[in-house]
């Protein structure tokens, strides 16, 4: 049975749009935590319900293979979606830029064919706080993408056969791509936290004042 | 980076001026974020800086020539809490309110931004008259503005941001710009080698262990990996430490948002219930005549059958949390509607979808949701109905039906929504 409708809020999507932007070389993906909401729900344990990856430069729909790799997702987990960020478009006629995103599942139309799309319709729920949980996956990005330099380079690393020269290269490498990682990550990712956090003390100053205000105007009744 | 060209001849050889702009993605995210929270539109200004940067000449016919960049780099976002906080609805802007809201990042003003769900990609009249008055005010010629539009389908699977920005205070051609964000682009982890280039020279290979051992610790690792290792590694514990700061800010807003939350509702109930009160007491008053024959049975059914007609009761301000009924569709529109294809239904983004019959010209319905009800980060008195409604620019057809909380139609902008496949442009856009 599928999905009725997803609800991603505002601080997830805020994540998955970061992710999404980070780059417009590779496709990122990433999964969704949260739950399954019935009509009498009690609390229920959050739990991956979908994944979620980036098109940069291209359509937003799922390829083939996106559509067999949700159909494969939903084998273990009928209500699992998935998610596309299409992002880094541009009408180079009217300088508009574009971001999309959409929402699927997968259906086989009839016994052995192949798999298909269906639609859910995806809702950004407004969170006016970001969780705890959010900003963590904001800072751990940076935190993936050295790890999978290191990875990667620690390979390279363990070819003995390599000259000096081609070492100092890759040593290079390394050195260029952490930087690219820092400038172009980690940078940003600290000015946006540090003006959150300017803009936090600011509504709580405001939010104290309101309380104060409204204290007093709760004692006058 | 994206470019715009434009050509003078200055008369000392003639020089190109080229645009680029500029943001991160953790600006742009947090606008999309800012305003995914707001119920209505959502503005803001940007902050940056605008830079000329002279580039050598890049090709023989550009010999003789310099070739200058202008470059418009947004660093980050001021969201406003709400709309009309620094013009009214003539688009008059308050000076004052204007410093208050900037404080002292007014001098890092370049620009401002909105966003607007299911409009036309281009400034509304309003928003030209603000743009003239902010150049003017702030002094700066070349002010920008970054619109963002939101669309989406007709059943909400997929949804759309599109965004231009405009410097409107150039001439027609050279409006636009191209918005460029930039990011890890190429994580060139092919640049790796894993083999050197063939060679048996014996010179070469003793040159270049002999030299090359400068670069290497005793344990073989390179030298320069580690010195950034440590660069990346005090980075990332700042970038954890301040986190953590934020993470508390959050939790301490939040805190203190539902304190403002439960005394708002507190007052209104007990304005309610000494309006209760009031009216009993004027019903007894009224029940007992001069003779003072008041007969404590019909008195007592009389008071009983009070009306709670009211002062507007405060709305709650309880997020719908239960999400088993989808969230609030917006209007049907009887199909053939001709405004269905000039109008879409506002949707999406937790939209309550409050259409105001606005021609740019002040709120119809001054609709405060009464559905679906929000509080956005320091917006105060959910009483003052105008600030709270829903401002749709450009909206060209009167024939607006009130909302109704029907689920099922929902009017996407029909001849734009891409069904099968290609993310090419709208029509128009």
């Amino acid at each position: 049975m599928a999905v009725s409708a997803v609800h991603l809020e505002s601080d997830a999507f805020l994540v998955c749009m970061n992710h999404a932007l980070s780059t417009e070389k590779e496709e990122v993906m990433g999964l969704c935590i949260g739950e399954h909401r019935l009509a009498d729900m009690t609390g229920r344990p959050m739990r991956v319900v979908g994944w979620y990856h980036s098109h940069p430069h291209i359509t937003v729909w799922p390829s083939h293979v996106d559509v067999r790799t949700q159909a494969m997702y939903q084998m273990m987990d009928q209500g699992f979606v998935g998610l596309i960020f299409s992002c880094f478009i541009e009408d180079k006629n009217t300088k508009t830029g574009r971001v999309l995103y959409t929402c699927f599942q997968s259906v086989q139309a009839q016994k052995g064919s192949e798999y298909e799309r269906i639609e859910i319709p995806i809702h950004v729920v407004p969170h006016e706080a970001i969780g705890k949980v959010c900003l963590e996956s904001a800072v751990e990005l940076p935190r993936i993408l050295c790890q999978e330099e290191q990875d990667t380079y620690r390979r390279i690393h363990s070819l003995t056969h390599l000259d000096p020269i081609t070492k100092i290269h890759n040593g290079s490498v390394f050195t260029k791509n952490l930087c690219s990682q820092m400038s172009a990550i980690s940078g940003p990712l600290l000015q946006w936290l540090e003006d959150r956090l300017e803009l936090n003390k600011h509504s709580i100053i405001k939010l104290q004042k309101e309380k104060e205000r409204l204290t007093q105007e709760l004692a006058s009744l | 980076m994206g470019y715009s060209a434009c050509a003078k001849d200055c008369g000392l050889g003639a020089y190109v001026s080229i645009m680029a702009a500029s943001i991160s993605g953790y600006t742009f995210s947090s606008v999309c974020y800012h305003s995914a929270n707001s119920n209505s539109d959502h503005e803001g200004f940007l902050l940056g800086e605008v830079r000329q940067e002279e580039t050598l000449s890049i090709s023989d016919s550009h010999i003789g020539s310099s070739e200058f960049l202008n470059v418009i780099e947004v660093h980050n976002h001021e969201p406003c809490t709400q709309l009309f906080s620094f013009y009214d609805y003539a688009g008059n802007v308050n000076e004052e309110n204007l410093n208050r809201i900037l404080k002292d990042r007014r001098k890092n003003v370049i620009g401002w931004y909105r966003f607007r769900r299911n409009t036309q990609q281009q400034m509304s009249f309003r928003e030209q008259v603000i743009h003239k008055q902010l150049t003017h005010i702030l002094g700066i010629p070349d002010l920008v503005f970054l619109l963002f539009s939101f669309i989406s389908t007709a059943n909400s699977s997929t949804h759309a941001l599109e965004y231009v920005l405009f410097r409107p205070n150039r001439n027609k051609y050279n409006q636009r710009i191209s918005l460029s964000i930039p990011n890890l682009g190429n994580t060139s982890q092919q640049e790796y080698k894993v083999s050197s280039v063939p060679n048996t020279s014996k010179n070469y290979t003793s040159v270049i262990k002999e030299h090359g051992t400068e670069f290497f610790d005793k344990d073989g690792v390179m030298k320069d990996i580690r010195a950034i290792f440590q660069v990346y590694s005090a980075l990332q514990e700042r970038v954890q430490a301040v986190c953590c700061e934020v993470d508390q800010s959050e939790r301490v807003k939040e805190k203190i948002q539902e304190e403002v939350n439960k005394l708002k509702e507190e007052i209104t109930l007990r304005k309610r219930n000494s309006a209760e009160e009031e009216r009993r007491l004027q019903e007894a008053a009224a029940v007992m005549l001069p003779d003072n024959s008041a007969l404590p049975d019909s008195s007592h059914s009389s008071l009983t059958q009070v009306v709670l007609s009211g002062p507007s009761v405060e709305p709650s301000l309880e997020r719908p949390v239960n999400s088993s009924s989808p969230p609030i569709y917006s209007t049907t529109l009887p199909p053939d509607s001709p405004s269905a294809i000039l109008l879409p239904r506002p949707q999406a983004v937790g939209s309550p979808g409050h259409p105001s019959p606005s021609l740019g010209l002040g709120n119809g319905d001054g609709s405060s949701s009464d559905s679906l009800n929000r509080q956005a980060t320091g917006q105060e008195d959910q009483e003052d109905d105008d600030e709270d409604s829903s401002e749709y620019e450009n909206l060209v057809s009167e024939q607006l039906q009130p909302p109704s909380l029907t689920e099922t139609v929902l009017l996407g902008r029909p001849a734009t929504l891409w069904p099968d496949g290609d993310a090419h442009s709208p029509p128009g856009s």
